[in-house]
C-alpha cells in the first residue's frame, strides 16, 4: 500500500516539471532614479514593479526585483554593471534607460548572457547587432523620426517646417532621422538646436518664421512643448506643434497640436487599465508619461521568459532566459499591440500612431 | 524692427525673472560676504509653493476664486513660505559658520541645496507639473503694438518683477531694517559697536531675498514653465552670474545684471545660430568680466594692508 | 546677541586644536611616520589589486583614484594657492575629449596611446596656462565666476559642435558628437600591452596616485609650494616680498589642468567612451565637498575626502548599510546631546514608549497597518516589528512624518533647553518612523539626502575640514 503510494508520488514528481513556487530570479531594473530626469526612472521601476507582480501572481513565480539607479549616467551604469553580473540571481535588466547607457553596458552583459531590455534606449544603432543580448519593446528612432516626416508631408500637406532639437542623446536622434527624411522629400526645415537646460523658448518661438506650418519637437519633458504651443499661440504664429513621442504627456494638451507615440493612448486601453491602477495605487502617481507603459512590458518579457526557462527545469538560467525572451510571442501588451522580437532585439511590425489633440484634451487617433 | 522689439521683450521677462534671483544672492554676499548656493532650491520651493496653493484653490481648471485672488494668494504662500525657509536656512548651514572661512559655508549649503532637492523628490514625487496657466489665463489675452505681442501673463510678470524690484529699493534706502543691512554691508563690527541687531538684520536678509526667490519660482511657473525637484540649478547659475555681472553687493547691480543677461540671452538665441547661443553668451561675459572686474555697478573691493 | 570675535586671530582660533593635539591618542598618532600613514592606504589598495577579482570593487577603486587625482588638482588650485576655479572640471573633459577624438572613428583618427596621453596631457597644460592669463586681473569671487564661465564655455562648445554649419558648405560638420558622446574608442595600449582588463587600469591609476602623492608632497616643500601659501594667506603681502603672484598662480593653475587632463585620458581609455554630461557641474560640486571636507590644502585631507565622496555613496546603495549608518548616527547624536549616559538611556525608554503609544494610539483609531512582509526589509525590520507600528498607506504617513520632523528640529532650534529635552524623544521617534516608513523603500532617494545631511553637519562640527587648519579670515 504504502509502495504502491510512493510509486505514485514519484510518478506525480516526474511528471510535474519544477513547480512554479520555486521559480526564482532577481531581475535588475537600472533606471535613473535620482537626478534630473528622476521622474523617467520612478515611472519605469514603477511599472517595472507592477510587471513582475502581475506575472507572479498569474504564475505562482517568486521572481523579485533589485534597483540600480544610474542618474542616466553612463559612468555610473558602467560602474555598477560588474555588480549586476556577479549577482548570481540576476536573470535580466529592464533597463538601462539612455541609449548611451546602454553603449556602456551593452557589451559586458552580452558576454555574460544577460539579457538588457530597455523601454526607452531608442537609437537606432543599438540594434544594429553590435549587442546581441539588446531587446525593446517599443521601435526605434529610424522608425519615428521619418515616419513622422512622411505623415506630416504627406497627409498634412506640410510646405515649411522647423524643429525645435532638445540636445539630448533622444532629441538629436530623433531630429536627425526627421531632418534626413524632410530633405528627402524636398520640403525646407528650419532646425533650431536647443539645450535641454534651455526652460525658456520665448525667443527660439519668436524665431520661428510666419510662414512655418509645423514645429516638430522632440522634447522628453512634454511640459516644454505646452510652452512652445502656448508661446505660438501668443506671438500669433501659424505653426501648431507636433510632438514626438515624449510629448505624450498629460501637460502637453493645447487643441490642434499633434503627438506620436508608438502606441494606442495606453490610458485609455482596456488591457493596461489595471496595470494603470496598479501603478498608481502603488506610488502614489497621478498621472503617467510614455516611459512607464514599456518598462512594464520589459519586465514581463524578462519575467515571463524565466517563468518558460523554470518550466524547462532551468531555474535561474541567465542563457535559457535569453533565449525564451529571443522567442516571445505577446499576443497582446499593455501597449495595445503584440510583441514578437526580430533577430537584432527591434519589435517587429513596430509602427507609429499619430494623434491629435482634441478640445478638452484628449487624444484622437487620426493614423 | 519689431523682431528686435519681442526678442527684447522676451528677454526682459527673461531678465525680470533673473534679477529677483540675483538680488536674493547680492543681498546675502552684502551682509555675509557668501555666496548662497541653496539660493536656486529655494527658487524651487517657492514654485511649488505656489502651485499646491493654486491647486489648493481648486485650479487650474476649477478655480474656486476669483483668478486675481487666486494669483494673490499663490505669491503670498509663496513668498511667506520661501522666506521662512531662508530663515531656516540660515540658522543652520550659516550662523554656525559665521566664523570660519568663506568655503566651508558653500559646502554645507551644497548639502542643503541636496536635502531640499532630494526632499522635494521624496514629498512631492518626481513628476513634472505645470501651472497651465493657458486653463485660466488665455494666450490670447494681450496686446500688441504693430507687430510685437505681449500677452497677459508676460505683462503681468513684466510689472510685477519692476513693482517687487522698486519695493526692495525702497526698504533698502528708506527703512531701518534696510538702512542696518546696508551699514553692515559696509562695515560690520562698526555696526555692531552703533548698536546694530546684526543677527536680526541677517535674518530678515534671508528673508527678504529668498521672498524674491519665492516670487521668481512662481513666475517661472505662470510662464509656462515645468515645475520639478532639480529645476532651481540652472537658474540660481545664472541669478548668480548676473549677481557677479552687475557687481556682486550692490542691489542696482543685480537688478541690472539680471535684466542684461536676459536680454543677451534672448538676442543670442534670437539673433545668432541656437546651437551656438549659449556659447557665444558666456564668452561674451567672459569678456566683459575681463574689462570690468568688478563687474557694472560693483565697488572695487578694498583690501585692508 | 552677536556673534563677534572682536581680537581674534588664528592662534587663538587654534586654541582647541592645540590642546587636542596634547591628547595621547593624536599624540601617538603624531609619532607615526608620514610614510606609514600614507603607506597604509596604499598597501592595502596594493594588496587589494593583487589578491581581488571582483569587477565591481576593482571599478570602485578605479573611480576612487580617478576623484583622487582630481582632488589632488583642485587642492593644489584651491588649497595651496588659493584660486577658487568653479571650471576645473572642464580641464578633466578636455583631457578626455581630446583622448576620445584621437582614438575613436570620429574623426577616424587611432593614435598609439604613448602618443596620445601626452600629447593631451601637455594640451591641456596649454589650456590651463592659457585661461590662468585672465585670472591675472580677477580676484576671489569674480575669479571663480569667470571660471565658471570657461567650464561652461567648453561643456557647451561640445555640446554644440556636432552641428556647426559653415556658410559655405551644405552639410554640417560634426566633431564632438554632441549630446550623443563617442562610444568605442580604443583602450590603452602601451607597445603592444593591451588595457583590457579593469585590473590594468587599476594598477596603472594606483601607481599614478603614487607617484604623483610623493611629487605633490616634495613641491609643497618647495620655494613654489611655500609661494603658493603665501599668496593663499595674504597675495598684497607677497607681491610686496618679491613673490611674483601672477606667476605662482599660474603655476597653480597649469598643475591643477595638468593632473586633470592626465587623468581625463585614463577616464576615457577605460571606460572606452565619453558624454559630456559626465563633465560638468555635478561633478565639480562632489570634487569640491571632497577637497573642503578633508580640509582644504592638505594632501591627506585630499584623499580623505575623496574616499569618503566615492565609498560612501557607493556603499549607501545598499540599504543594510544606510540603516546601520542611520541607526548609528541616531544613537551617537543623542548619546552626545545627553552628555550624561543615564540621561540617554532615559531618552531609549522615552522614545520606546512613545513608540508603544502609537502603535495603540493608530490601532484604537483604525488605521491601516501595513503588510508585514512589505516593510520588513534587512534586520531593523526584524528588530522593529513589534515595537513600530507602520501604517498602510506609507508615502502619505512618510510625507507626513518628514515635513513633521523638519517642523521638530526648527522648533527644537529655538526652544528653551527644558522644551529641547521634551522635544528630543519625539524627535527621535519621528526620525526612525519616518525612516521605516519610507526612507527604506526609497533607496535612491534616502542615499541623496544622507549625503546632503552628511555634508550640512561635517562642515558645522568641522568647518575646516578633516585635516585642515583653522583659519581666520581677515577681511
Amino acid at each position: 500500500m504504502a509502495s504502491s503510494a510512493l510509486a505514485l508520488t514519484g510518478l506525480v514528481a516526474i511528471a510535474t516539471p519544477a513547480k512554479a513556487a520555486d521559480c526564482t530570479g532577481t531581475i535588475a531594473i537600472m533606471a535613473p532614479l535620482t537626478g534630473g530626469v528622476a521622474f523617467i526612472g520612478k515611472e519605469q521601476s514603477g511599472f517595472a514593479q507592477v510587471a513582475i507582480a502581475d506575472v507572479n501572481a498569474k504564475n505562482g513565480s517568486k521572481i523579485d526585483f533589485k534597483e540600480y539607479d544610474t542618474q542616466l549616467d553612463a559612468a555610473q551604469a558602467a560602474t555598477q554593471a560588474p555588480n549586476v553580473v556577479a549577482n548570481k540571481g540576476v536573470i535580466g535588466v529592464v533597463g538601462p534607460a539612455g541609449s548611451q547607457e546602454v553603449l556602456a553596458v551593452g557589451g559586458l552583459f552580452g558576454a555574460n548572457d544577460i539579457a538588457v531590455v530597455s523601454p526607452s534606449a531608442t537609437r537606432t544603432n543599438l540594434t544594429a547587432g553590435t549587442y546581441p543580448s539588446f531587446f525593446r519593446p517599443i521601435p526605434n528612432d529610424g522608425l519615428q523620426g521619418p515616419g513622422n516626416a512622411r505623415y506630416m508631408v504627406q497627409k498634412l500637406k506640410a510646405k515649411e517646417v522647423a524643429v525645435i532639437e532638445e540636445k539630448t542623446a533622444y532629441g538629436t536622434g530623433l531630429a536627425k532621422e526627421f531632418l534626413a527624411e524632410m530633405k528627402k522629400l524636398g520640403v525646407k526645415a528650419t532646425n533650431f538646436a536647443v539645450n535641454e537646460k534651455n526652460a525658456d523658448y520665448a525667443a527660439v518661438v519668436t524665431r520661428i518664421s510666419k510662414t512655418a506650418d509645423f514645429v516638430f519637437v522632440t522634447f522628453q519633458d512634454a511640459a516644454k512643448s505646452q510652452q512652445v504651443a502656448q508661446e505660438l499661440i501668443k506671438q500669433k504664429k501659424k505653426a501648431v506643434v507636433f510632438g514626438s513621442d515624449g510629448s505624450d504627456q498629460p501637460t502637453f494638451k493645447t487643441p490642434g497640436t499633434y503627438v506620436s507615440g508608438f502606441a494606442p493612448d495606453v490610458s485609455g486601453l482596456q488591457v493596461a487599465a489595471s496595470a494603470v491602477a496598479a501603478y498608481k495605487a502603488k506610488t502614489g502617481a497621478t498621472s503617467i508619461t510614455t516611459f512607464g507603459p514599456p518598462a512594464y512590458v520589459a519586465a514581463q518579457v524578462i519575467a515571463e521568459a524565466a517563468v518558460r526557462a523554470c518550466a524547462a527545469g532551468k531555474i535561474g538560467d541567465r542563457a535559457t532566459v535569453l533565449a525564451e525572451i529571443k522567442k516571445t510571442k505577446i499576443k497582446k501588451t499593455i501597449l495595445g499591440g503584440s510583441l514578437e522580437f526580430t533577430a537584432t532585439g527591434d519589435v517587429k511590425g513596430g509602427r507609429f500612431y499619430i494623434f491629435q489633440t482634441q478640445m478638452d484634451g484628449s487624444r484622437k487617433s487620426i493614423g | 524692427m519689431d523682431y528686435l522689439g519681442q526678442q527684447l521683450i522676451n528677454g526682459l521677462t527673461l531678465g525680470g525673472v533673473y534679477a529677483l534671483i540675483a538680488l536674493g544672492y547680492t543681498l546675502v554676499y552684502g551682509v555675509l560676504q557668501i555666496l548662497n548656493f541653496a539660493h536656486g532650491d529655494v527658487y524651487m520651493i517657492g514654485a511649488f509653493l505656489g502651485f499646491f496653493a493654486m491647486t489648493w484653490l481648486g485650479g487650474p481648471l476649477a478655480p474656486t476664486v476669483p483668478i486675481a485672488l487666486m494669483l494673490l494668494v499663490m505669491f503670498l504662500i509663496a513668498m511667506m513660505g520661501t522666506g521662512l525657509l531662508g530663515i531656516v536656512i540660515e540658522r543652520f548651514a550659516y550662523r554656525p559658520l559665521r566664523n570660519s572661512t568663506r568655503i566651508a559655508p558653500l559646502i554645507s549649503a551644497l548639502g542643503i541645496s541636496i536635502l531640499l532637492q532630494n526632499g522635494a523628490l521624496l514629498i512631492f514625487s518626481p513628476s513634472i507639473r505645470t501651472y497651465d496657466t493657458s486653463s485660466y489665463i488665455p494666450s490670447t489675452l494681450g496686446f500688441s503694438i504693430g507687430e510685437i505681442t505681449i500677452d497677459s501673463v508676460r505683462l503681468g510678470v513684466l510689472v510685477l518683477s519692476a513693482v517687487l524690484m522698486i519695493l526692495l529699493t525702497k526698504w533698502v534706502n528708506g527703512t531701518q531694517v534696510g538702512r542696518a543691512m546696508r551699514a553692515i554691508a559696509y562695515d560690520k563690527d562698526a555696526a555692531v559697536m552703533m548698536g546694530i541687531d546684526v543677527d536680526r538684520v541677517i535674518r530678515w536678509t534671508f528673508f527678504v531675498g529668498a521672498a524674491l526667490a519665492g516670487a521668481a519660482g512662481v513666475m517661472n511657473g505662470l510662464l509656462m514653465r515645468g515645475v520639478s525637484s532639480g529645476m532651481g540649478l540652472i537658474p540660481g547659475l545664472k541669478g548668480f552670474t548676473a549677481a557677479v555681472i552687475g557687481g556682486i553687493g550692490s542691489v542696482p547691480g543685480a537688478m541690472l545684471g539680471g535684466l542684461l543677461l536676459g536680454v543677451i540671452e534672448s538676442l543670442a538665441q534670437g539673433y545668432l545660430s541656437t546651437n551656438f547661443a549659449d556659447t557665444i553668451t558666456f564668452i561674451l561675459l567672459i569678456t566683459f568680466m575681463l574689462f570690468r572686474p568688478n563687474g557694472i555697478l560693483g565697488r572695487p573691493m578694498m583690501v585692508k594692508v | 546677541m552677536s556673534n563677534l570675535r572682536i581680537g581674534t586671530d588664528e592662534w587663538v582660533a587654534q586654541h582647541e586644536e592645540r590642546l587636542a593635539s596634547q591628547s595621547p591618542l593624536n599624540k601617538l598618532f603624531a609619532r607615526i611616520p608620514l610614510w606609514a600613514k600614507w603607506g597604509s592606504f596604499f598597501v592595502i589598495a596594493f594588496v587589494f589589486g593583487a589578491f581581488s577579482d571582483n569587477q565591481y570593487l576593482l571599478r570602485v577603486g578605479v573611480n576612487l583614484a580617478l576623484f583622487l587625482m582630481l582632488s589632488y588638482g583642485l587642492n593644489i588650485v584651491v588649497g595651496y594657492a588659493g584660486i577658487l576655479d568653479l571650471g576645473y572640471v572642464a580641464f578633466y573633459g578636455f583631457g578626455a575629449y581630446g583622448y576620445a577624438l584621437l582614438s575613436s572613428e570620429q574623426l577616424g583618427q587611432h593614435w598609439p596611446t604613448y602618443i596620445t596621453v601626452p600629447f593631451i596631457t601637455i594640451l591641456t597644460a596649454i589650456l590651463g596656462y592659457l585661461i590662468s592669463l585672465p585670472s591675472r586681473r580677477l580676484f576671489g569671487d569674480y575669479l571663480a565666476i569667470v571660471t565658471l564661465f570657461f567650464g561652461q564655455v567648453f561643456v557647451q562648445l561640445v555640446l554644440a559642435s556636432d552641428n556647426i554649419t559653415f556658410p559655405w558648405a551644405d552639410d554640417y560638420v560634426d566633431i564632438t558628437a554632441g549630446s550623443n558622446g563617442i562610444p568605442g574608442l580604443d583602450t590603452f595600449n602601451f607597445f603592444g600591452f593591451i588595457f583590457d582588463d579593469i585590473k590594468d587600469y587599476y594598477w596603472l591609476l594606483m601607481v599614478s596616485v603614487l607617484i604623483l602623492t610623493i611629487a605633490i608632497h616634495r613641491v609643497s616643500a618647495t620655494r613654489i609650494g611655500r609661494a603658493w601659501r603665501t599668496v593663499r594667506e595674504d597675495a598684497l603681502v607677497s607681491e610686496v616680498m618679491g613673490v611674483s603672484v601672477n606667476r605662482v598662480k599660474t603655476i597653480a593653475f597649469v598643475a591643477g589642468a595638468t593632473i586633470a587632463g592626465f587623468a581625463g585620458t585614463i577616464f576615457a581609455g577605460m571606460q572606452t567612451s565619453v558624454f559630456i554630461n559626465g563633465f560638468d557641474l555635478p561633478l565639480m560640486i562632489m570634487i569640491y565637498a571632497a577637497v573642503i571636507l578633508g580640509g582644504s590644502g592638505s594632501l591627506a585631507g585630499a584623499l580623505i575626502g575623496a574616499t569618503i565622496m566615492t565609498i560612501l555613496p557607493e556603499l549607501l546603495r545598499v540599504p543594510n548599510y544606510g540603516a546601520i549608518l542611520f541607526f548609528v548616527a541616531l544613537t551617537l547624536t543623542f548619546f552626545v546631546i545627553s552628555k550624561k549616559f543615564n540621561r540617554f538611556l532615559i531618552y531609549v525608554a522615552l522614545i520606546i514608549l512613545i513608540g508603544f503609544a502609537f502603535q495603540l494610539a493608530m490601532k484604537a483609531i483604525g488605521v491601516t497597518q501595513a503588510n508585514a512582509e512589505d516593510w520588513m526589509v534587512g534586520l531593523t525590520g526584524d528588530l522593529l516589528k513589534n515595537w513600530l507600528f507602520v501604517p498602510e498607506n506609507r508615502i502619505l504617513w512618510g510625507n507626513f512624518a518628514f515635513i513633521l520632523l523638519l517642523t521638530l528640529i526648527a522648533f527644537f532650534s529655538i526652544a528653551k533647553p527644558i522644551w529641547k529635552q521634551v522635544l528630543l524623544p519625539f524627535i527621535g521617534f519621528t526620525a526612525i518612523f519616518l525612516w521605516e516608513v519610507r526612507l527604506i523603500a526609497d533607496v535612491s532617494t534616502t542615499r541623496q539626502l544622507i549625503i546632503g545631511a552628511m555634508l550640512v553637519v561635517l562642515m558645522i562640527l568641522r568647518p575646516q575640514g578633516l585635516f585642515g587648519q583653522t583659519r581666520v579670515e581677515i577681511l
